[in-house]
């Protein structure tokens, strides 16, 4: 229980010529839930999508659960990865995307099985009954057979959500989840996050939802121009921070927010 | 391989050449024109002329060209009419072409977007303003790229006007294969002949769409 | 054109619309099958290859029909290849008709949007299963209703393998014409049959179009 689920030590990443990371330092604990919140282009989606390596950092360390990933030390110094290891890590991240990223030529079901069997090596029927079992824990067992075309941005997010739990994954990373929904579809897939939460799943969560973050983080972490500026409780994060920036891009929230 | 075969008629090759440009060139014109009024018989408030427009794309682009090119002449040799073998040649890829450019035409027209439209009449545009500063300028943006296109397609099968005798490039590179007896030699030059002229075609087109766009933003 | 005339061409018609259907279908296939082989290639991480396949493409497209179909015919022999009327017909639409096909599948392999691949990345699946499940599925249904507009360009396409003698269905009819001098009446008979065939061929290609790509239909917005 000493070690960290995840580990983010000095970690640096750049585009070209701008640097998006500067020397982040993060550390989420087994069944800590971490909200990183900031201004658009602050780097959180890209610090969240280096946590399972979908972007290589430059430099610093990640770990998980005590593993670098993407990189392995050697003599000569630090080599990438073997992409076999690399998959072997990933298996055990679960990740949700802005945009769900379905596979539209599958049904609902189809998505949340097609990695039981291809990645864990589950028999058909066996990874179907999984698949529907977690279709039911994000409320859509009636949505099986349909393909993600016909399903609401909520529902297709909630399979999503099924499919990255299927893997029965240490963590789970969630990339502005609600962002691309109609306002009214929000509430179901938060719902759902809460549920998974109190259940005691290690969660990092990139959102601009601050109710949900309020309510449900253990930790809140504030992004701005690639360092972590401040983090803490969200009752100080949200409250008492001394910090301009914090102050400023919550006022500016709030001021959108309230009518 | 004996290239100085070719080298030793490349004059004939490349008057040729001039020859197919020049066929292509006064189909597409002439597809453009028929094309036009297709697009508008398609366009128009008069269900027989939608019709007739609709009956114009589906006949011409269903029938095979080499059909379409032999149809012409039989229809003239049957009918006595004497009309030059280049001019049929010519109606005959205006024809054809007209069929394709009224699609590409109507396809531009359409990409424009209604509420363009819209806004220009709420602002006490006259129907005939909006058409002439709002929809067409757009639509031969977005159909200039496509018209080129065509005119590279068209460049390639204008070699079918050679069944008919018109010495454009294919003939010409079949006379010098039966003439040297080295028929790979010969066809290769011809092939490759239109290959650059396609290439410079499809250059000048990927030049005038970046102007295009580029005109597009300001 | 009387009736005797054409009840006694009649077999050699219906044999050359056979010649007609084998030439077609057996140069799609050829087309499909180096078309495929050619786009999944170009995927591979090696520029000289890619600039290969590149010359490839270009120069098919460049050129006509029928001067590649003489290339071939006339030429071939002296480069060695000796071929008979209907089997370089065969070779020569599926020639020209792969690059158009390689073109399709890679239209198909970019409109792959790139976070469907993260996903499968981030569950954890092997290049291969990605490529196989995931890339090749989504690619294959966007590229339908083009490789369905190809197919029905080469049906008129065939109609040129004629001028290389190959005894397809317009062969015939010529050869008929000649004999009979019913030049006219032939050829007009050949327009309204491609056009009722490509006609058909246009439908009942929308038609499995639509049931292919039924599940791909989205909402207007995600």
């Amino acid at each position: 229980m000493s070690e960290a689920m995840i580990e983010i030590k000095r970690v640096s990443k750049s585009f070209g010529a701008l640097q998006v990371l500067r020397e982040v330092d993060l550390s989420v604990a087994r069944s800590e839930v971490v909200c990183l919140i900031g201004p658009s282009g602050s780097g959180k989606s890209t610090l969240l999508r280096c946590v399972n390596f979908l972007e290589a950092y430059d430099s610093g360390e990640i770990r998980i659960e005590g593993r670098l990933i993407g990189y392995r030390d050697e003599p000569g110094g630090r080599r990438p990865m073997p992409a076999r290891d690399l998959r072997e890590m990933r298996r055990e991240i679960g990740m949700v995307f802005q945009h769900f990223n379905l596979w539209p030529h599958m049904t609902a079901l189809g998505n949340v099985a097609e990695p039981l069997k291809r990645v864990r090596g589950l028999p058909a029927s066996e990874a179907d009954e999984r698949a529907l079992a977690m279709l039911k824990r994000v409320g859509l067992a009636d949505k099986a057979a349909a393909y993600p075309g016909k399903l609401s941005g909520g529902q297709q997010q909630r399979v999503a959500i099924a499919r990255a739990l299927a893997m029965q994954p240490r963590l789970m990373l969630f990339d502005e989840p609600t962002s691309a929904l109609d306002p009214e579809l929000v509430g179901e897939v938060l719902e759902v996050m809460r549920d998974l939460a109190a259940e005691g799943m290690t969660m990092l969560i990139v959102t601009h939802e601050m109710g949900f973050a309020a309510h449900v983080a253990d930790r809140i972490a504030f992004i701005d121009s690639g360092r972590i500026v401040e983090q803490g409780p969200p009752k100080k994060v949200f409250h008492e921070s001394a910090e301009p920036r914090v102050r400023q891009f919550l006022q500016t929230y709030h001021d959108r927010n309230s009518f | 391989m004996r290239f100085d075969i070719i080298l030793h008629s490349l004059g004939y090759l490349l008057r040729a050449a001039a020859v197919t440009v020049a066929l292509s060139l006064a189909g597409i014109a002439l597809g453009f024109v028929i094309g036009a009024l297709v697009c508008a018989a398609r366009r128009s408030g008069d269900r027989f002329l939608r019709r007739l427009g609709g009956f114009y794309v589906s006949f011409f682009r269903g029938v095979p060209l080499l059909v379409q090119l032999l149809f012409i002449y039989y229809f003239l040799a049957e009918y006595g009419l004497d009309v030059p073998a280049v001019v049929a040649a010519i109606g005959g890829l205006g024809l054809a072409s007209g069929a394709y450019q009224a699609e590409i035409l109507r396809g531009a027209l359409n990409a424009t977007p209604a509420g363009q439209a819209e806004a220009a009449t709420a602002l006490g545009f006259a129907p005939f303003d909006i058409w002439r500063r709002i929809l067409l300028p757009q639509a031969l943006r977005i159909a200039a790229p496509p018209l080129i296109n065509e005119f590279i397609l068209l460049l390639k099968a204008s070699s079918l006007v050679s069944v008919v005798g018109i010495a454009e490039l294919t003939r010409v590179s079949m006379n010098i294969a039966s003439m040297t007896y080295r028929p790979f030699e010969a066809y290769l030059a011809g092939g490759m002949i239109y290959l650059a002229i396609n290439l410079c075609l499809a250059a000048f087109g990927a030049f005038a769409e970046r102007r295009l766009a580029a005109g597009g933003s300001t | 054109m009387s009736f005797a005339v054409l009840l006694h061409y009649l077999p050699s018609l219906i044999a050359g619309f056979g010649v007609t259907v084998l030439c077609w279908s057996a140069g799609s296939i050829l087309g499909l099958a180096i078309g495929f082989a050619v786009a999944l290639l170009n995927r591979l991480p090696a520029p000289p290859l890619r600039w290969l396949l590149r010359a490839y493409v270009e120069i098919l497209r460049g050129t006509p029909f029928l001067v590649q179909l003489f290339l071939l015919y006339a030429g071939g022999p002296y480069i060695g290849l000796r071929l008979s009327a209907t089997a370089a017909g065969i070779l020569g639409l599926g020639l020209y008709s792969s690059a158009y096909f390689a073109e399709i599948f890679r239209a198909g392999f970019a409109a792959v949007p790139q976070g469907q691949i993260e996903a499968a990345m981030s569950v954890g699946m092997t290049p291969g299963d990605i490529l196989w499940r995931v890339t090749l599925p989504i690619a294959l249904a966007s590229t339908v209703p083009a490789i369905v507009n190809m197919l029905v360009i080469l049906s008129k396409e065939t109609v040129v393998l004629s001028i290389i003698t190959v005894p397809e269905l317009m062969y015939q009819m010529q050869t008929m014409a000649a004999e009979t001098f019913t030049a006219f009446d032939a050829i007009f008979a050949m327009a309204i049959f491609y056009w009722l065939l490509v006609e058909a061929v246009s439908r009942v290609g929308r038609r499995l179009e639509i049931k292919l790509t039924a599940f791909m239909a989205r909402e207007a917005s995600a």
